[in-house]
């Protein structure tokens, strides 16, 4: 494998997971200020977005980096 | 060579693929495939069963290609060759054909055994033959011998059709006796018949916990690794949303039985029969594509069928039984009765009948003498026969049409670029729409409509307890499991598939998806005449001589045209020799294009043509006008014969109409389309012939080369027009038109030009044509409206749109089971199409008003 998939792999797995992540915690942040919602369903949920999340942003970032970067 | 070298040499790799079921399919193969270093461009066609990949060269090799095929939960039916190779001695010859084979281009593996001489090699078909590998063995030494049939792409892809078929019916076997174990036990405390029934640990969590695991990592395995291997290679498929649902649905129950005060619904809301469930109705769902899978590609099977195994060659005074694949042209070949002709040629020797049904859909045998020509694949009835090849390998016309057919199935209708764009792009849509179902529940619905009476559509199910994440990630769950666009995908291809095969089957070949959908929309069919309304064999029927000498017409007549190609020239050149007139060639001949011929014969300058060269060329015809009006009339062709400036008589001639051209106008007519026919005959014979045939827009008098335009003419009145006409003569109108028919190919179909191509010489099947492609595209529409309506009407339902109404959600398994039967009802309506006959090819002929005039008969009048 080139260095330079390699470099659009990691670089696009740094950022689907980046994006997640905030998603996530986005979402857990909005249900601690906005309502009363338990711990499970904050954390439930967070995770549940998270996944939803990696599930579009994974075969979303890759192509459109490796288009980016010309590799 | 070395592997490197090898690859340099490879540009496009084609690899075969088996397991796809619809676009999503090919869009998950397409982009594992694009994610490959080097890889330029990937093309994978659904019908054909094969991926394209356009790869820099050296940067992967076929096994790169297959690993990432594999990889996504497809599989790679590489052909398979077994050789017998006797006096290989040991690891230095191994090595030897191992190099030689590897080198080739299309090889995948090669293994070499000296110990029981064998060597099996893995290859593309479409790269490289079984005939070039068992050469180069040849070429190194050794004698070769295949070991049985081996085994080429097609047997490969049917075997692990067959093998999926085995696994999901064990995985059915597995999953559905214990999922209604689960689905009893679950309902055992809601339904009291069955707390009289069932024991009371049935219904107990961590006895339903017990029988569904081992039915989400048995036969629910499969999706999560298949899932996961794409998601490692940036795609998306069907099998993650049945993972995402199955993995949910599970972890929901699990939470719920170890958990109960997590908020997930609590111990009333154990879905383990939905995980269950619907990992069986998937693995159902798989079982049904599986047997479905390549029955609507039937026709290109049957034809690829066809293609013969083994041919008896006579070479060096011996008859030898040798792999019809290495057949050379010029070779011998012996057929007896019963057998298949191995490859085309030409009757050497005998006399049957053979049946060539199968390729050209000819009904009835044909009769096959010494000199006539064979098609290969067509099976011999009666006689045996010798014939000398002529066409072999990739040459002969089975492999055309197989080809043919095989690229017309690989294209896309402009009709399923939008089905395609939806079915490719739907998966992470429906992710998305999940996502937004679930925030949407989850902040909004939840507070708005939830309420204790809450149900499972047709389940005695409460979801009294379920709290604000349990009842947002469940209709989040429902909405991936619901929203499979699988049907979608199919409706276009399926039906394409369908109807390519069908047209293959009466000699119909359309070029692609686009040529069955511009055929299904034409509205005006043009008809070259001679050739095609025509028997294409006009004869003298008339010769007027001025002076009371019809003969010295004829013959004058008959030497100027003696060195002309043109088939009314050589009509009157077969009449003058039926007449006993010794036909002597002019001096010098001079054709005018559309016009006539000038010729020079013992000095005297010869001219035979239309008026419009007489008038050009000064010459009076007055005194035969009335005759040659009245001739015609009554649609013969007229040709003035003029000497040295004076008119000496006319020649009249006359085409024989084909016995099936005035049903088949009148069926193009029924059809709705506006029939029209072009000729270069002048105009008062042309609209004869189209009174004759019922044709009322007649373009007579219309060159060669301005057929074309005439063409354009009528689309620039805005409809969609065909051609049908000579695929070689009419070429520039066949290329103009919508839809260009090349009739009466033959089975030379490679040369042709047009985008559908009739192989018989009847014009009865460019009303079939036209037939098939309305019944192809009606099937199309029938099923986009029933995915899309699937898809439409199942979405909302299972996003929830009916709970602030009636307090009921969609369960998982439910719509598991709405799911798999869109795709059903797809592919069973799809399969409608194998048992379809165009109406005009349904029963004997309806009797038709044939005219008798044009049989050929010389009537010579003297003035």
């Amino acid at each position: 494998m080139s260095s330079g998939t390699w470099n659009v792999g990691l670089i696009s797995a740094v950022i689907y997971t980046t994006a997640s992540t905030l998603a996530a915690a986005a979402f857990f942040a909005v249900t601690v200020l906005t309502g009363d919602y338990s711990w499970v369903a904050r954390a439930g949920g967070s995770a549940w977005v998270f996944l939803l999340s990696m599930i579009i942003l994974m075969p979303t970032v890759t192509p459109w980096l490796r288009k980016r970067l010309g590799d | 060579m070395s592997q490197e070298e090898k690859q340099t040499r490879i540009e496009e790799l084609t690899v075969p693929v088996a397991g796809m079921t619809c676009a999503a399919c090919v869009m998950t193969i397409e982009k594992a495939l694009r994610g490959l270093p080097g890889v330029r461009e990937a093309s994978v066609s659904l019908a054909g069963g094969k991926a394209a990949v356009r790869v820099d060269p050296g940067a992967c090799t076929l096994p790169d290609i297959e690993r990432a095929i594999e990889d996504v939960g497809y599989e790679v039916p590489w052909a398979r060759l077994e050789l017998l190779v006797p006096g290989m001695m040991g690891a230095h010859c191994e090595e030897n054909i191992s190099a030689a084979l590897n080198a080739l281009p299309g090889v995948v593996s090669v293994r070499a055994t000296s110990a029981t001489d064998s060597v099996v090699v893995e290859y593309s078909q479409a790269l490289v033959s079984a005939a070039t590998i068992k050469k180069t063995v040849r070429e190194l030494g050794y004698q070769v011998t295949e070991k049985g049939q081996g085994e080429d792409s097609l047997d490969r892809e049917r075997r692990l059709r067959q093998a999926e078929i085995r696994r999901q019916i064990l995985n059915m076997l597995f999953a559905w006796p214990l999922g209604a174990l689960v689905m009893l036990g679950t309902f055992r405390d809601s339904w009291s018949v069955l707390e009289g029934v069932l024991p009371s640990f049935m219904g107990e969590k961590l006895f339903l916990f017990a029988l569904t695991t081992p039915i989400v990592v048995g036969p629910g395995r499969q999706f999560f690794v298949n899932s996961w291997n794409g998601l490692r290679r940036g795609v998306t498929d069907m099998n993650l949303l049945y993972a995402t649902g199955i993995g949910a649905a599970y972890l929901i129950a699990v939470i719920n039985t170890f958990w109960p005060d997590a908020g997930f619904g609590g111990e009333k809301a154990t879905f383990y029969e939905a995980a269950a469930l619907l990992t069986a109705f998937i693995v159902l769902g798989r079982y049904l594509e599986a047997i479905t899978r390549g029955r609507t590609s039937e026709a290109i099977r049957k034809l690829m069928k066809l293609q013969p195994k083994r041919a008896r060659v006579l070479r060096d005074g011996k008859e030898l039984d040798i792999p019809a694949d290495e057949v050379e042209a010029g070779d011998v070949c012996l057929v007896r009765p019963g057998e298949s002709i191995p490859v085309d040629g030409a009757v050497v020797d005998g006399y049957s009948a053979v049946d060539e049904s199968m390729v050209t859909g000819e009904s009835l045998p044909v009769e096959k003498r010494a000199g006539d020509d064979v098609i290969g694949g067509t099976l011999n009835k009666t006689g045996a026969f010798s014939f000398r090849a002529t066409r072999v390998g990739a040459e002969t016309a089975l492999s055309q049409i197989i080809k043919l057919v095989e690229e017309a199935q690989t294209t896309k209708a402009p009709i399923q670029a939008l089905a395609d764009r939806v079915a490719g792009h739907f998966i992470l849509g429906v992710h998305a729409l999940a996502l937004a179902v679930f925030l949407f529940w989850f902040f909004v619905g939840f507070d708005l409509w939830f309420t204790a009476d809450s149900r499972l559509v047709l389940t005695p199910y409460t979801l009294a307890d379920m709290q604000v994440f349990g009842l947002a990630l469940l209709i989040s769950v429902t909405v991936l499991v619901i929203s499979c666009p699988c049907a979608v995908g199919l409706a276009t291809p399926s039906a394409m598939m369908a109807g390519t095969g069908k047209g293959a089957e009466f000699g119909i070949l359309f070029k692609g998806a686009d040529a069955m959908e511009a055929t299904a929309k034409v509205q005006v069919v043009v008809l070259d005449k001679t050739g095609t309304l025509t028997k294409g064999e006009p004869s003298v029927t008339d010769v007027l001589a001025v002076d009371g000498a019809p003969g010295e017409v004829l013959r004058l007549a008959a030497a100027a045209e003696k060195n002309s190609e043109h088939p009314l020239g050589e009509a009157i050149v077969r009449g003058a020799a039926a007449r006993g007139i010794d036909v002597r060639a002019a001096d010098s001949f001079q054709a005018v294009p559309g016009h006539g011929v000038e010729a020079t014969l013992d000095g005297a300058a010869v001219l035979l043509g239309n008026r419009k060269l007489m008038a050009d060329r000064s010459v009076a015809v007055d005194g035969l006008l009335t005759e040659a009006e009245r001739l015609e009339s009554e649609g013969k062709t007229v040709m003035f014969v003029a000497a040295d400036g004076r008119a000496l008589g006319l020649v009249a001639v006359a085409d024989t109409l084909k016995e099936t051209s005035v049903r088949a106008v009148r069926e193009l007519k029924r059809l709705g389309m506006e029939v029209a026919m072009i000729t270069g005959d002048n105009r008062r014979t042309a609209e004869a012939i189209g009174r004759e045939l019922g044709i009322d827009r007649v373009l007579a008098e219309v060159l060669p080369q301005d057929k074309a335009a005439e063409v354009r003419k009528l689309q620039t009145e805005g409809k969609a027009v065909a051609m049908v006409g000579d695929g070689i003569n009419d070429a520039p109108a066949l290329a103009q038109a919508e839809v260009g028919m090349a009739i009466g190919s033959g089975t030379d179909v490679a040369k042709e030009t047009g985008n559908v191509i009739l192989i018989r010489d009847d014009i009865l099947d460019a009303v079939a044509a036209v037939q098939v492609a309305r019944a192809t595209m009606r099937l199309v529409k029938q099923n986009l409206f029933w995915a899309f309506g699937y898809n439409a009407a199942a979405i909302p339902l299972g996003a929830g749109i009916l709970y602030p109404f009636v307090a009921q959600v969609v369960s998982p398994e439910l719509a598991a089971l709405l799911m798999a039967s869109s795709s059903l009802s797809v592919t069973m309506n799809t399969l409608r199409m194998r048992g379809y006959v165009p109406p005009v090819k349904r029963g004997p002929p309806a009797a038709s008003p044939e005219p008798a005039r044009r049989e050929a008969t010389a009537v010579e009048v003297a003035s």
